[in-house]
């Protein structure tokens, strides 16, 4: 197809904002999919999905829409939405998906507005020079107020708010508008089919026939099939099993030219092989350069993760296998902790996506699992020189090989209504983070812009926002560089026995507070013993809280006769079987319900 | 587990299974106890979960006759096997009328074979009785009373809703020996929300000075859906101090052996030889026994290769509609059982020639070997004697547990003088850290 009928785009929005609803419009207005399909296919995926365990979604659909004009035979557009991640920790997945567009649908909710999240992206989407197309959804709301919305929009794109198309995807109103509104303001691609191959990789998925699908746009040069690829940064070579492109069922093609959007069937068995970001050429004829902006995927929070059943750790990896297929970013290695047995150390992008992992962990395969305190990737400079990246507590070398501990930074934007300033700075000093602007929206709406240490908002930080603002303030952070930093490592003892599972690493000023709220917790939940354990809070050797679980001076049933035989024994038997599920630390029971209680503890 | 269904069976096959458990019952030749339980309070205690209920006096009459009953088909079923011990329990047997005790011991001593010198216990709460129906008791052959005096402190008198005093109980046990009974135990209870060492101390000063052959000392345990219990959760009493108790049982032990009283038992103490309570030293040996009436519960050895000790049906010889059932597909070495709870029911159904049985569980040889040790060494000097522990299972102790007693002697909670095994004074203030070693 001649370039100057292509579109690609896609749609960014606040989650709820009603972006896949438009999506859906679109897909439906266009006829790619009659209604019954759309949902037979809907439910098709979803069964699927329960059966494999693996997502199957389009990240890329092609649309054919006719475009009527007055006076003018109809043309054919080839119109290509491209599908962004809606978590703010997939920042760089985000960045190449809009790599591959031309232009951006920006959909905001009439009744809500913008949000940080919306703006994150939309940022981005105007870093990479995309075309804005700005539409208020929702305006069959009551509670919709797409004037006041509409001229936010204007102040922040600078386009007319009389010109801001007004949709409602729910009840496909003005859905016509939106796509001829794409094809006037969405420039076509640009790309020479003529030069060598370079075709940016900005999704890939795992498929238990084809192996893993890579989602590919084309800038420069032809795909045929099937020809051997090299994905250039990775240095991987790739024997396609087809190509094709996606309606939004897979079709096969011979080839796919510069400007078009489409998939490679790589064969491969893991995402790990293909990283999003790469680009694809030709084994036989490479292009010298890759496409920019490609970064290898890095993990910036880590917890450990346990089955409280220790019988379900098999069930655990099982899961973890299969979240694994579909996503690149997330790591596991095992672990093993003396009190909570064997676990696994994983790996996240942020904190929303170390939610998300949990989330499905928890729903979709119905595991009890424990998640210790999550932790950040602190970079480590020993004595010696050399530096490392420091995932687990665990591996923090002895303080006197410490030259010094760094960690990593972010910058935080907060959009809240002005009234919740005041809750909101006082949260953010209080976890060491400082204000760098404010910015009035309008009257009522405020941007906070923060400096923060990433490891102080991986911990309930989302969810006390929310609870601060009533659920209004959304919030959006960006990784920077990393600082040197007063941290130390926190250390439970339970009679002079460090509870691994219980360290962290933590900044200096907040470890006695820390120490002492841990202490108090673990003397309220350890069971008094035969001996006194003491509990102490300890940086090194320095103790710096304590506290003591006095020792059972009697534990003898007082009563026992003829009547009493059956039910003291069965006392006795849940004791001892109270006594199995018992972790020992040194010479110390703990039940396992200790460490969930104090992992799970909340900062206030 | 099919036994469940053998319990829903027709009458006649009902007949028949109890037949059999007569059989085992007869078949016995170790001592064997009579439990008799009378449901009846004057007014319920806070703390009591036990089997009994107040304001039922228009049923004692009713209960009487069923009980009578009753006891009269165990002594068909007993064909003769001497009776050793028998035991009046409750509740408060002395709510009862004196023809109404007259007629329950009358049936014990008519229709049982009584060993010679067999010891006939009742329990009495002082502020029931009165001089003639301790004199009437002594003259139906009870030799043995024991009193719920609980404390001397009127505080604490009235927090435990006892309905007495303690001149009542001065008064009761005065009575008592008046009335001639030389073996007399006095109930105490320590541990009380807000009690004192002090108040423990003094109660025990006037308890020592009566000068008891046998002394029963408790602490408070809270059980759950009590008035207690509701009292403790919703805060209108603080929950009993452990330490403070763990304090009043040291002051106590060592109080009552200065002043010349063994314990025997971790509740008990005597003074005298022969002052031991016999009935409850068959529970405590984990020997036989069988209860009458509401919510007794009854335990019977299968005789060493029996029939009886096999799997499955043959293992619960028992009718009627069984609730609560437990048991494995081992061989059962021993069988207990209860009757249903409710005075009403157990009337009904005794009644009607129906089994009163609710609740029986076959107890295989590993679960009813950690019976023996779980009861046995709550006998602070007695323990559990090898040899005993050997007859009485057919394998040594040692064979049986030898791991479990080693960590327990190195961790200096179990001795053994050769002959048997015992707590160490450490071990019986843990007790039950010692005798979950040994159960399932």
């Amino acid at each position: 197809m001649n370039l100057d009928h292509i579109r690609n785009f896609c749609i960014i929005a606040h989650i709820d904002h009603g972006k896949s609803t438009l999506a859906d419009r679109l897909i439906q207005h266009t006829g790619t999919v009659t209604d019954r399909e759309m949902k037979e296919q809907l439910l098709d995926s979803m069964d699927l999905e329960r059966e494999k365990g693996v997502t199957i979604k389009a990240s890329a659909v092609r649309m054919i829409y006719q475009r009527q004009s007055d006076g003018e035979p109809p043309v054919d557009y080839e119109m290509n939405l491209i599908d962004t991640p809606g978590h703010v920790d997939f920042t760089y997945e985000v960045k190449r998906a809009l790599q591959a567009c031309e232009g951006a649908v920006l959909v905001v909710d009439a009744s809500q507005g913008i949000q940080a999240q919306t703006v994150a992206h939309l940022l981005a989407a105007m870093e990479l020079d995309l075309t804005i197309v700005p539409v208020l959804n929702k305006i069959d709301l009551p509670a919709a107020v797409p004037d006041e919305v509409a001229q936010d929009i204007e102040d922040l794109l600078a386009v007319p708010a009389a010109d801001i198309l007004r949709i409602s995807a729910k009840d496909s109103v003005n859905i016509e508008e939106v796509l001829q509104e794409i094809v006037k303001e969405v420039p076509p691609p640009q790309g020479n089919a003529g030069e060598k191959l370079q075709a940016l990789i900005f999704d890939c998925h795992y498929d238990p026939y084809k192996g893993v699908v890579a989602y590919i746009r084309v800038v420069n040069g032809t795909l045929s099939a099937p020809a051997a690829l090299l994905a250039i940064s990775s240095d991987k070579r790739i024997d396609p099993i087809e190509i094709g492109v996606l309606t939004p069922a897979p079709v096969k093609a011979s080839r796919l030219t510069a400007g078009e959007v489409g998939y490679i069937a790589t064969g491969l068995k893991s995402v790990q092989d293909l990283d999003v970001g790469d680009t694809v050429t030709l084994a036989s004829d490479p292009a010298a350069e890759p496409l920019p902006g490609y970064e290898p995927m890095k993990p910036m929070v880590f917890a450990g993760l346990y089955p409280t059943d220790s019988d379900s750790y098999h069930d655990l990896r099982d899961a973890l296998e299969k979240l694994h297929l579909n996503d690149g970013a997330l790591t596991f290695e095992p672990e093993t902790s003396q009190a909570l047995g064997f676990g696994f150390r994983l790996g996240f992008l942020g904190l929303f996506h170390m939610e998300i992992v949990q989330e499905r962990l928890e729903r979709e395969y119905d595991l009890d699992i424990i998640f210790t305190a999550p932790s950040v990737a602190y970079r480590v400079v020993t004595t010696s020189g050399s530096e490392f990246l420091l995932e687990s507590p665990a591996d923090l070398p002895d303080a006197s090989e410490i030259e010094r501990i760094e960690e990593p930074w972010c910058s935080l934007q907060i959009y809240a209504p002005s009234e919740y300033i005041g809750p909101i700075l006082e949260m953010v000093t209080k976890r060491r983070g400082r204000v760098v602007n404010q910015l009035w929206l309008d009257t009522k709406r405020v941007e906070l812009s923060f400096q923060i240490p990433l490891a102080e908002i991986i911990v309930d930080f989302y969810n006390e926002l929310k609870a601060r603002t009533r659920g209004y303030a959304s919030m959006d952070y960006v990784l920077q560089e990393y600082h040197a930093s007063d941290m130390v490592k926190l250390d439970v003892l339970v009679n002079g026995h460090p509870v691994d599972a219980l360290s962290i690493i933590i900044h200096r000023e907040n470890a006695f507070y820390k120490g002492q709220r841990m202490v108090s917790k673990m003397k309220e939940i350890i069971p008094r013993q035969q001996f006194v354990v003491p509990i102490q809070a300890a940086i090194g050797n320095k103790v710096i809280s304590r506290a003591n679980v006095k020792a059972v001076r009697k534990d003898v049933l007082s009563k026992c006769y003829g009547g009493d035989v059956t039910r003291k024994r069965k006392l006795l038997e849940n004791q001892k079987a109270g006594k199995k599920r018992m972790k020992m630390v040194g010479s110390v029971e703990i039940p396992q319900e200790a460490f969930m209680t104090v992992l799970s503890l909340e900062d206030e | 587990m099919s036994f469940l269904f053998t319990s829903c069976a027709p009458k006649e096959r009902r007949l028949k299974a109890n037949d059999r458990l007569g059989w085992i019952a007869a078949a016995g030749e170790g001592p064997l106890g009579l439990y008799i339980h009378i449901p009846f309070c004057a007014r319920k205690c806070p703390y009591c979960d036990f089997n009994t209920y107040a304001r039922l006096d228009p049923l004692y009459e009713a209960y009487t006759q069923a009980l009578c009953r009753e006891m009269g088909r165990w002594a068909a079923r007993l064909d003769g096997r001497t009776v050793d011990t028998v035991f009046l329990g409750g509740g408060t047997p002395t709510v009862l009328s004196s023809g109404q005790l007259g007629r329950i011991l009358q049936q014990v001593h008519e229709r049982f074979k009584l060993a010679g010198g067999a010891e006939i216990s009742s329990e009495a709460n002082p502020g029931i009785e009165d001089q003639g129906q301790f004199a009437l008791l002594r003259r139906l052959g009870v030799n043995r009373l024991s009193m719920g005096v609980q404390s001397f402190q009127a505080a604490e008198l009235e927090f435990l809703g006892r309905i007495h005093d303690a001149e009542d109980a001065l008064r009761a046990y005065d009575a008592a020996l008046e009335a001639g009974f030389a073996n007399i135990n006095l109930d105490f209870m320590f541990g009380l929300p807000r009690q004192s060492v002090e108040a423990w101390n003094d109660s025990l000063d006037i308890a020592l000075d009566l000068a008891p052959r046998h002394l029963s000392l408790y602490s408070l345990i809270v059980e759950p859906e009590t008035p207690l219990a509701h009292w403790v959760e919703t805060g209108q009493s603080p929950a009993p101090d452990d330490d403070v108790a763990a304090e009043m049982y040291e002051v106590a032990i060592s109080r009552l052996r200065e002043a010349g009283y063994e314990q025997y038992e971790v509740s008990n103490w005597v003074q005298g030889a022969g002052f031991a309570c016999r009935h409850n030293l068959l529970y405590w040996r984990n020997q036989e026994w069988i209860g009458v009436g509401p919510g007794a519960h009854s335990h019977l050895r299968y005789p060493a290769g029996s029939e009886g000790a096999s799997t499955g049906e043959r293992s619960f010889p028992f009718g009627g509609a069984c609730e609560g059932v437990t048991g494995s597909d081992a061989p059962a070495a021993a069988v207990r059982w209860s009757n249903v709870k409710g005075v009403q029911g157990y009337i009904r159904r005794v009644e009607a020639d129906e089994s009163p049985v609710s609740f029986h569980e076959a107890l295989p040889a590993e679960v009813s070997m950690g019976e023996t040790m779980m009861l046995g060494l709550r006998l602070v000097r007695e323990g559990v004697p090898f040899a005993r522990f050997e007859a009485m299972h057919g394998q040594p102790l040692r064979a049986a547990f030898g791991p479990s007693l080693d960590r327990l002697h190195d961790g200096g909670l179990l001795e053994s003088d050769g002959e048997r095994v015992r707590l160490t004074p450490r071990g019986l203030l843990v007790g039950n850290r010692v005798f979950s070693e040994f159960v399932a």
